[in-house]
């Protein structure tokens, strides 16, 4: 995707083409600022909601009715109604710890599965991926019920869990995928030298396995951050995620747009900013769905 | 699918080791037991927290349970559901919301198919296209919720534009509620949708492309005639994600933009779910709800195995 493969074909045509004013060329010019536009005009749409909501975040209730002029209004009225910091941190911790189990376990069962094979580790290999199928909403009532039973529901713990099986699933296929494209003879050069399969594991396919281990983070990082319904129900109210805390708040009715506009806002920015820096790696794991 | 290889990986290692024939087997021993530890946590996760949660499931949706006191009413539970109003109602919603598919992949392909041209900047469209896919629904909502109100940005574009002062709140009727959710709906799935297919654009033969330019094919001929076919199995990827979201991702829309309402104007199954378990506390019924969800997922799943999978050889 990264090499165009036109670029060469197009130098070589300015080079030793048609002269510079040909129609032909003409033609082709036309149609790429035509392109150019049409490209331009979708980018609009896809931005202007993001240009809408840091316009209006910066404005208060009332000038926001008249729409003219900007102020910190907005910001102050979220803030006072919404513990931003804390919801900011609940998120970090809950996204922090899940990804952490995803990774630990979704590592060393993909590992196995590839590599390490026993009997019956396809069953179970397709028992761990299947659960993919499972849309949250079908099991939630006994998920929460389980939970609350077992006092998880009034700690960050139950949210972390839930969002850790949940992402357990596909990353588990991932790095499976990832892990069967290392040479079965360097994981037997290893064992053969003395180093345990644990160890072979640790010190050989680990490293290996760090671009798989971003993509897992970086999808989960942003699943997570953006998810509402785990952490409207799992979390108490005062551990609740932002997002969670924001759908709340809009919820009321009675917060001014303004202020629901700068918690838009800053509840997106982390998740952005991942998007960002990590931006090939999300896109592989979305792709990477596929199998090769 | 793992036997072959096994014993092959096992008869190197003894071939390399002639001496010690044992140390093979219980190496390969060591590795099994290795290969099981390493992959328990993984099936615990996944036992305890998604497969007997969906048993349970399946037990509650016949029973009717309040919270406090759980009754056993048998299969019938779902008899009584099928003949329920509001049930077909909500399922009609989820069935219209499955009109917008065609635009959630047609305009992506458009809009792939523009990138694929590599015309200056491509690069920076794509991040742009592709930067709604790092937002949560919930902003989404946020901004949809006054894109379509009364006093909304589409009611002053559509004035602007000569279509006089309708103003129309479109989240206030049943059908133009569910049609702006489908709309922001189709909006969140171009950048996922686009990125799928210029993943397949790259992975096309450019030289076909090229002979069917020497053949004197137009662009649209080349698309249509060329391009579209190859990229059948990334389609079919995209369809069945697209799907999947329409029917068990939409919740956090939902939830910021209408609430399901007006009426039942905009509960999608999912949303039911919620509504009849968690704000009117029928545990039962909302379990209910789930397994059918569960049951039209796992249809859609199966559809996308047999689709995407059916020349690979790993089995599964």
């Amino acid at each position: 995707m990264a090499a165009p493969s036109l670029t060469p074909e197009r130098r070589a045509a300015t080079r030793q083409g048609p002269g510079r004013w040909s129609p032909r060329r003409l033609r082709r010019k036309t149609g790429t600022w035509g392109l150019f536009a049409l490209m331009l005009l979708v980018a609009v749409v896809m931005l202007y909601p993001f240009w809408y909501i840091i316009d209006n975040a910066f404005r208060s209730g009332t000038q926001f009715d008249r729409q003219s002029g900007h102020s910190l209004g907005g910001w102050r009225e979220l803030f006072a109604n919404l513990p931003v910091a804390g919801q900011m941190l609940n998120s970090t911790l809950v996204c922090v710890a899940a990804i952490a189990i995803i990774l630990l376990v979704s590592t060393t069962s993909g590992f196995a599965f590839a590599k390490l094979r026993y009997r019956g580790s396809g069953i179970v290999f397709l028992l761990v991926v299947s659960a993919l199928m499972v849309p949250l909403q079908s099991i939630i009532i006994p998920e929460y019920i389980n939970l609350a039973k077992l006092n998880l529901t009034s700690s960050y713990l139950g949210a972390i869990l839930v969002y850790a099986a949940l992402g357990t699933p596909f990353a588990t296929f991932l790095m499976a995928t990832y892990y069967r494209g290392i040479s079965d003879e360097l994981i037997e050069a290893a064992i053969i030298d003395g180093l345990g399969y644990e160890r072979t594991f640790v010190q050989i396919a680990l490293p290996l396995s760090l671009p798989a281990i971003a993509t897992i983070t970086v999808l989960q990082f942003i699943q997570i951050w953006d998810d509402l319904l785990v952490g409207l129900l799992f979390l108490p109210p005062g551990q609740r995620t932002i997002t969670a805390g924001l759908a709340t708040l809009s919820a009321g009715r009675t917060t001014s747009i303004p202020a629901l506009m700068a918690g838009s806002l800053i509840s997106a920015v982390p998740a952005i900013v991942v998007y960002l820096i990590f931006q090939r790696h999300l896109v592989k794991g979305l792709t990477l769905g596929m199998g090769k | 699918m793992s036997q072959p290889e096994i014993t092959a990986a096992g008869a190197a290692a003894s071939a390399r080791r002639p001496r010690r024939a044992t140390g093979a087997t219980r190496l390969t021993r060591r590795r099994r037991r290795a290969g099981l530890v390493l992959s328990l946590p993984a099936l615990v996760l996944v036992v305890l927290l998604l497969g007997v949660p969906i048993a349970q499931a399946v037990y509650y949706s016949m029973t009717i349970w309040n919270g406090i006191t759980a009754t056993w009413v048998g299969p019938s539970a779902y008899l009584t559901t099928f003949t329920d109003p509001i049930f077909w109602r909500v399922l009609e919603n989820n069935a219209l919301l499955l009109l917008a598919i065609p635009f959630a992949l047609g305009i992506p392909l458009a809009i792939a198919a523009l990138l694929h041209e590599h015309v200056r900047g491509w690069r920076f469209f794509r991040s742009v296209y592709f930067l709604p896919t790092a937002i949560s629904w919930v902003v989404i909502g946020m901004f949809a919720l006054r894109f379509f109100s009364a006093t909304g940005v589409l009611n002053s574009l559509l004035s602007h534009l000569g279509f006089g002062s309708s103003a129309t709140d479109m989240l206030a009727g049943e059908t133009s509620a569910l049609a702006a959710l489908a709309i922001t709906f189709i909006w969140s799935m171009v950048g996922t949708n686009t990125i799928i297919f210029l993943t397949g654009m790259a992975t096309l033969d450019p030289t076909l492309i090229e002979a069917a330019r020497v053949d004197g094919l137009s662009r649209r001929q080349i698309f249509f005639r060329v391009t579209l076919p190859l990229l059948t199995r990334f389609i079919q990827f995209a369809f069945v994600m697209t799907v999947i979201s329409a029917f068990s991702a939409l919740f956090s829309l939902i939830f910021v933009m209408t609430g399901g309402g007006p009426g039942f104007g905009t509960t999608t199954l999912e949303f039911f779910v919620y509504q009849v378990g968690f704000q009117q506390v029928q545990f039962g019924t909302g379990a209910l709800y789930g397994i059918i969800l569960f049951v039209i997922m796992a249809i859609v799943g199966l559809v996308q195995l047999r689709l995407i999978k059916p020349s690979d050889g790993e089995g599964w």
